[in-house]
């Protein structure tokens, strides 16, 4: 850390000016255009170099303290940040969970050996983390997760199988959370560790996503060794220390297309569409779609702005921001739908240099995985309807049954 | 209508002169929660459904009493001038129990007037409440707002559609024709003017007109006039149908909370809840983009405040739309009783979508203003 300047005495005005002025200064080595076409392994190469930059220039976990390499800053600061980042499309994903998650954790229930150790080169990109969470039968229901620990000595074996782990096969270290009792129910039994992931024992496997896509990994774990120092939290408490690591990012950042086309885009394509000759934007439906569109996006874009000023003035911001994501993913879904209706036979083309944010067909079909990861579209609803209008929970036939004992 | 009781304005004025802003929005807050509280009930409610062109009087009484038809309408023009923020929180409260008073009517037709520079006399009685205005912007065959009715030599000859508040307002705003150029004009109401037909919601007091002649002062000429009044009188609008739709989800999910079946509360099955999660998401984008046109009317924006006024107007008519019918369905048999409450915003919900104009117009509106919307 070297030649940051002091973000205390800026504005935020100030801030995000510098902010923008960054960004601008590498955005043709690191942005959207710069990434066109780049298969996975060149892509991680650049995330790398940006990061580093990033880092460098007090950008990275704006909010994390700067002893570690964090930027020191407010939450606000973070979010416009990035927002920022996000419209110029630069390559944050790599570390989106390493650094939103695990690190952050790391530094509230690691050792403080561990952190001197492992939280300035993870900030700087050097080292990555993933989340040992979701396996082949516990995603939206995470209580239901079987990977076992046992006592060993001053540590803990692990055994198990995890499941849509984001960029394992590049990760260094990982957050766990796993069974330590199943003679009681399912959330009491479950215990929190952090692990190295080149213990002996551990092996990943790409899982390659239905538009070809490589970061989700599936995560063996044979009898692998975790020193009981390594523990967060107490044993049995896994299942609360995993729902914190879970509202850290409370208030996600993102575009208001989810990373598709926004309706701009949508708009002028329409009007070069031809229906019969005519110009698809003068048809109804597709008249309809758009104002629907727009509508939905004026609304959600109220509430974020609304949002902003409650927590640049330290207040928690309403309960309505948590529809967000639910609506543009599902959004994004039937406009890049609409738009390839509006391309007819040609609307089949998927190019290999087009990305998500310009073209209907990479929208359209990389767009379910968004409906899905962090909260299904049916586990938002549950949670819009028992946490905000404070409707009863689901029948749950297992909650309160000893782990082992459930049918 | 005109009121028979005195006008308070002067003591209004002199008692809000010693208050801070937000302790008149607090006093009007819980004057309108009193009123609807002591004087509103869906008894009485359902007897304005009974009759076409029904009003009640004594509840339009107390508000002019309390001097709510001059809340937002400027100073100059007579009003108050607290502002259509003062406003709006007000007709959320009465949009919840489906209560009609004509206060946006008035407030657009007097600031109209006033713009226009013509009839302040008619502008400061309806700050006052002796005189009361309907909006007839409507017309049969036509979903949007474009006017067939004709002006000429100072008269207005056409037919409207029925108009809400036109069976008891003085005044009417009228949309007609001079040449090719659409306008508004200020008719002062006879009875031989307004036939109340039957309507989905006869407690909208509605009439419509049948104008032969009628003497008419011009208020404002222009396609681009028309649309402003009728953005405004849509971003306020939403208010109402936003109060709704909270009424809406919250009867609802009482309802789910207490209803049994198949030995749970219907709210514990996901059916329900996600129709009620819904619910909740449309009333959020409504009053999302209820917020933005209220903020940028209050701006003086011209642009973007049309573009946002459609976004509100179709985002809040979507939402009391939806929650008004689920409601129903969320209440099953009981709910489609004339004792049951629901009725009473399914009705409303879609006559306040079809007054100032189907949403295919306001879609058609809200598209030529996306430009104004790109970094909104």
């Amino acid at each position: 850390m070297n030649e940051v300047a002091p973000i205390q005495a800026e504005s935020l005005a100030d801030y995000v000016e510098r902010a923008r002025q960054w960004l601008d200064s590498v955005t043709p080595r690191f942005g959207s255009g710069a990434q066109r076409g780049l298969e996975t392994e060149a892509w991680v190469a650049l995330a790398r170099a940006y990061q580093k930059e990033k880092a460098a220039a007090g950008f990275a976990c704006i909010t994390l303290p700067r002893e570690f390499g964090g930027g020191g800053g407010t939450e606000i600061q973070k979010i416009l940040f990035g927002q920022e980042e996000f419209k110029r499309g630069m390559p944050w994903g790599f570390y989106g969970v390493s650094l939103g998650m695990p690190v952050p954790m790391l530094l509230r229930y690691g050792e403080k050996d561990a952190i001197d150790r492992l939280v300035p080169p993870s900030i700087r990109g050097e080292l990555l983390w993933c989340q040992l969470f979701s396996e082949p039968a516990a995603g939206s229901d995470l209580a239901a997760l079987r990977t076992r620990a046992v006592r060993d000595g001053d540590g803990w074996r692990i055994t198990g199988q995890k499941l849509w782990t984001s960029w394992a096969q590049y990760a260094d270290y990982a957050i766990a959370v796993v069974r330590t009792d199943p003679t009681v129910p399912k959330h009491a039994g479950l215990t929190f560790f952090w692990l190295d992931m080149k213990s002996p024992g551990v092996e990943v496997r790409t899982v390659r996503k239905l538009a070809g896509e490589n970061e989700i990994n599936e995560v063996f774990l044979d009898n692998v060794y975790v020193p009981d120092s390594q523990r967060m939290g107490a044993v049995g408490d896994g299942f609360k220390v995993a729902i914190e690591t879970l509202m850290i990012e409370r208030y996600a950042v993102g575009d208001d297309a989810m990373g598709g086309p926004s309706l701009e885009l949508f708009a002028a394509r329409a009007a070069s569409a031809r229906i019969n000759g005519r110009p698809a934007l003068e048809d109804g439906q597709v008249r309809a779609a758009l104002a629907d569109a727009l509508v939905e996006r004026q609304g959600l874009r109220s509430i974020h702005r609304r949002a902003l000023t409650a927590i640049g003035q330290g207040k928690e911001p309403g309960p309505e921001g948590s529809i967000r994501k639910l609506r543009l993913g599902h959004r994004r879904q039937i406009l890049g739908q609409l738009l390839l209706d509006l391309l007819g036979p040609d609307g089949v083309r998927l190019d290999p240099s087009e990305v998500a944010a310009t073209d209907a067909a990479w929208s359209w079909i990389t767009v379910p995985g968004g409906r899905i990861a962090g909260g299904t579209d049916e586990i938002l609803r549950n949670t819009i309807a028992e946490k905000i209008l404070g409707l009863p929970q689901d029948y749950r036939p297992d909650k309160k049954v000893p782990f082992n004992q459930i049918p | 209508m005109a009121s028979t009781r005195t006008p308070q304005l002067p003591r209004l004025r002199a008692t809000m002169g010693s208050m801070m802003e937000d302790e008149i929005q607090t006093m009007l807050l819980d004057q309108a929660r009193r009123l609807v509280e002591t004087e509103v009930s869906w008894q009485r409610l359902k007897a304005l459904l009974e009759e076409p062109g029904s009003f009640d009087v004594a509840l339009w009484e107390k508000a002019v009493e309390l001097g709510w038809p001059a809340v937002a309408i400027a100073e100059e023009a007579g009003g108050l001038g607290l502002g259509v923020s003062a406003l709006a929180p007000l007709l959320q409260i009465l949009g919840e129990y489906t209560v009609s008073l004509p206060l946006v009517a008035g407030y657009v037709t007097a600031s109209a007037l006033a713009a226009g520079g013509v009839a302040p006399d008619v502008a400061a009685a309806l700050a006052g409440g002796e005189s009361m205005a309907a909006l007839a912007l409507g017309e049969p065959g036509e979903s949007g707002l474009m006017p067939a009715a004709r002006f000429a030599d100072g008269k207005v000859t056409g037919a409207k559609a029925p108009a809400a508040f036109a069976a008891v307002a003085t005044h009417a705003l009228v949309s007609a024709l001079d040449g090719a150029t659409p306008g508004l004009y200020l008719v002062e109401l006879g009875d031989s003017m307004r036939e109340a037909a039957p309507t989905l919601d006869n407690a909208r007091a509605a009439a419509a007109l049948r104008l032969d002649g009628a003497a008419a002062i011009p208020v404002a000429s222009g396609w681009n006039a028309v649309l402003h009044w009728a953005s405004i009188a849509a971003a306020l609008t939403a208010w109402e149908q936003i109060g709704g739709t909270e009424r809406c989800l919250s009867i609802s999910v009482a309802y789910a909370k207490e209803r049994k079946v198949f030995g749970q509360p219907i709210g514990a099955f996901q059916a329900i809840k996600h129709k009620l999660a819904d619910m909740y998401q449309e009333l959020e984008i409504g009053r999302g983009c209820a917020i933005d046109a209220l903020e940028s009317l209050e701006a003086g924006e011209t642009d973007r405040f049309l573009a946002l006024a459609a976004a509100a107007r179709l985002g809040a008519s979507a939402a009391y739309d939806f929650a008004s019918r689920e409601t129903i369905q969320t209440h099953g048999g009981i709910g489609v009783t004339w004792e049951a409450e629901p009725h009473h915003h399914y009705r409303r919900a879609r006559v306040h979508a079809l007054e100032l104009g189907g949403a295919p117009f306001w879609r058609d509106l809200l598209l030529d203003g996306q430009p104004a919307l790109e970094n909104a």
